[in-house]
């Protein structure tokens, strides 16, 4: 076969894609309700608040780092945020937006720093301060709960793109967090390739080392690295208080090694140097429909830790398997090399 | 001043912030943290961060990672009550010594057998520990969740709970089995060919290739030997809970990483001590019984565990340089 076509079949995100395509088949023959419109555009609102954190992931993930903690940084801005717009800030959508990013950025910043500062690894880092982001959240608040978010948060999520109306007379359309993610998403495909900065946190990840060498100053690059996952896990709180309208601190606690396998399932190296956004998006939809088609299917959903993990594992076997063929081919064309 | 044997040990920080904190805790608390049912309180609790964090330890020496060790110790007492249930016909409470012993042996290789899958698939397929651990703890949790629905299953036989939960001469068996899994493990660490295997291993992989150690094989079994600590894990906690489910302990899983940390394991591999993992993990059991005895929020407690990794990278940054500067001085003179 050409080898441009192996090529493209090799890569991760066209595994990913027919998987997608063979589930959709499977479960839409057993219930009909499964690729339609409104199920659709469920299911994208769904898992629209951990594609906007698998975003945040990426960018880390692609440069060789670890960061468990981007949960507790939405955790933490999204009750500031509220917070001070119940009391102080008279303000509007933007506002929330700009306070939240602000706020998670520098999380995320004193994440880098630390990293930078001590050249400890950062899975050490991060699970430190998310035990202390959480930690002193729940001693400031003593755990309680925020009702009357402002109305003008929940807009984005009731938004309705597209919008048509179900037989009960129920409005459904794509939501504005969907719209928000997609939207990031753009974004951050278009830092990562088509921007100097974008392209140096590949080379960080893919090799250190090279990449100081050549003047890529390391201090700046893992406050940036860590300040964009801050600012993503930021903008993801405002989303999240937008679709449940109400401040609860642990509402998301321990959800953070569901978005990092939903990353390395799109093809993200855990040691850094690949990944792309297409695919972490890949990622997290077949984590969703997995979800919905459980539903749909009517099996427990005690299930669903079961498949993910499966998942998982096969993925990266599958994996392990192609780079071993990959080394092979490699000592192969030495030999042959020597021979000539 | 000469130097003692006590300084020079590598732990001799962790013994002083044992102290302080112990006296600090004193000072605080008073009379109920020195008393007798808090002490003893606190070795019947210590057993379950100490092991989680000495399997932790293991899994780091070869520059790996254990995240499936909560989610194998949970899933291990549940399989323990699917044996024991299905030998005695649903009727758990009434096991006789035979299939007491039969469900102990069988959850063992249970548990053998996902430690040597494990450390297969990290081995021979270079797979990073970080993924392949995080993919069968999800799978061990569903697997987990599937049994049992999510609910917490109860009434094991006296025999079982025993031997977590129980005391003899007034000396908690998690404390005695605690000790008696460090003597082995000690023994195993620094006494074995494998031991010494598996820590050059860890600091060099390739010199331990063309040493002719077979790397795969020492990997394997030390992903056994960290899966052995989740097996005792499950045993305490069926005694120390009476129950079993599929989600207890599960915030301990990046604390056991922050302990084995603070004990002087180098994620990177090749170095770590069993005696520094038991000690960091006796520190963190102190902060937390202290802070609850003071009546403060359980989530002080875990803000405190995150603060004390940046204290203690702080303050060996400071008295690094306040040795070299010391050194400079000296120097001079």
């Amino acid at each position: 076969m050409n080898r441009r076509i192996m090529d493209i079949l090799k890569k991760r995100e066209v595994l990913l894609l027919a998987i997608i395509v063979v589930l959709s088949l499977l479960v839409q023959v057993r219930a009909p309700s499964f690729l339609t419109y409104e199920n659709l555009a469920n299911v994208l609102k769904a898992c629209s608040i951990v594609g906007i954190f698998s975003l945040g992931v990426l960018v880390i993930t692609i440069s060789g780092g670890f960061d468990v903690s981007f949960v507790a940084i939405a955790q933490v801005s999204e009750y500031l945020v509220v917070w001070l717009l119940l009391r102080y800030v008279h303000g509007n959508l933007l506002v929330a937006f700009l306070m939240a990013i602000l706020v998670g950025t520098l999380m995320g910043l004193f994440n880098g720093f630390l990293i930078d500062h001590f050249k400890m690894p950062a899975i050490i880092i991060t699970i430190s301060t998310q035990n202390l982001f959480y930690g002193i959240m729940y001693v400031v608040t003593k755990g309680r709960l925020l009702y009357e978010v402002p109305d003008y948060l929940g807009k984005m999520s009731n938004m309705k793109i597209f919008a048509a109306t179900a037989k009960n007379g129920a409005a459904y359309g794509i939501s504005g967090v969907t719209i928000l993610w997609f939207a990031l998403a753009l974004a951050v495909a278009f830092f990562l390739r088509y921007t100097m900065k974008g392209r140096s946190i590949y080379l960080i990840g893919g090799n250190a080392t090279a990449a100081e060498r050549i003047g890529i100053n390391m201090t700046h690059s893992t406050l940036m690295i860590y300040g964009i996952g801050g600012g993503i896990a930021g903008i993801a709180a405002i989303a999240h208080i937008s679709v449940i309208m109400t401040v609860i601190p642990n509402s998301i606690v321990g959800t953070e090694m569901d978005t990092i396998a939903a990353v390395v399932l799109g093809g993200a190296s855990i040691t850094g140097g690949t990944g792309s956004v297409f695919g972490t998006i890949l990622g997290v939809l077949l984590f969703a429909l997995i979800n919905n088609s459980l539903t749909l299917l009517q099996i427990s959903s005690s299930w669903y830790n079961v498949f993910i993990g499966g998942v998982i594992l096969l993925s990266i076997f599958v994996n392990a398997l192609q780079e071993r063929r990959h080394l092979r081919q490699k000592v192969r064309v030495k030999v042959e090399m020597q021979e000539v | 001043m000469k130097k003692t044997r006590f300084s020079k040990s590598e732990n001799y920080p962790l013994y002083v912030t044992i102290i302080i904190l112990f006296i600090l805790m004193s000072l605080v608390n008073g009379r109920k943290f020195l008393s007798w049912d808090n002490v003893s309180a606190m070795t019947y609790q210590m057993p379950m961060i100490g092991l989680l964090a000495l399997g932790m330890m293991v899994s780091e020496l070869s520059g790996g990672i254990n995240l499936s060790i909560v989610a194998n110790a949970n899933f291990n007492g549940i399989f323990i009550y699917v044996v024991l249930n299905a030998l005695t016909k649903g009727n758990m409470m009434a096991a006789n010594g035979g299939q007491f012993i039969l469900a102990l042996v069988l959850s063992f290789l249970m548990t053998m057998l996902i430690g040597a899958l494990n450390g297969y698939l990290i081995a021979a397929w270079n797979i990073p520990a970080l993924l392949e651990t995080l993919g069968m703890m999800t799978l061990l949790k569903g697997i987990s969740l599937v049994i049992t629905q999510g609910y917490t299953i109860s009434d094991f036989p006296d025999s079982l709970t025993f031997l977590g939960g129980g005391s003899v001469l007034g000396i908690p068996m998690s404390l005695i089995i605690f000790v008696a899994v460090c003597i082995i493990v000690h023994i195993i660490l620094d006494k074995t060919v494998f031991g010494k295997q598996l820590y050059f291993t860890g600091a060099n992989p390739v010199a331990a290739r063309f040493s002719n150690i077979n790397v795969n094989k020492v990997i394997i079994k030390e992903y056994m030997l960290s899966a052995f600590f989740a097996y005792v894990c499950s045993l305490i906690m069926i005694g120390q809970m009476n129950s079993v489910k599929a989600t207890y302990y599960d915030s301990y899983l990046l604390i056991a990483v922050l302990a084995s940390f603070l004990g002087g394991v180098d994620p990177a591999g090749g170095f770590g001590k069993l005696l520094g993992t038991v000690l960091a993990s006796i520190i963190l059991q102190i902060i937390s019984t202290g802070l609850n005895l003071m009546r403060l929020d359980p989530f002080m407690v875990t803000a405190t565990w995150g603060a004390i990794i940046i204290i203690v990278l702080f303050g060996r940054e400071i008295a690094g340089k306040f040795s070299s500067g010391l050194k400079r001085k000296g120097a001079v003179q």
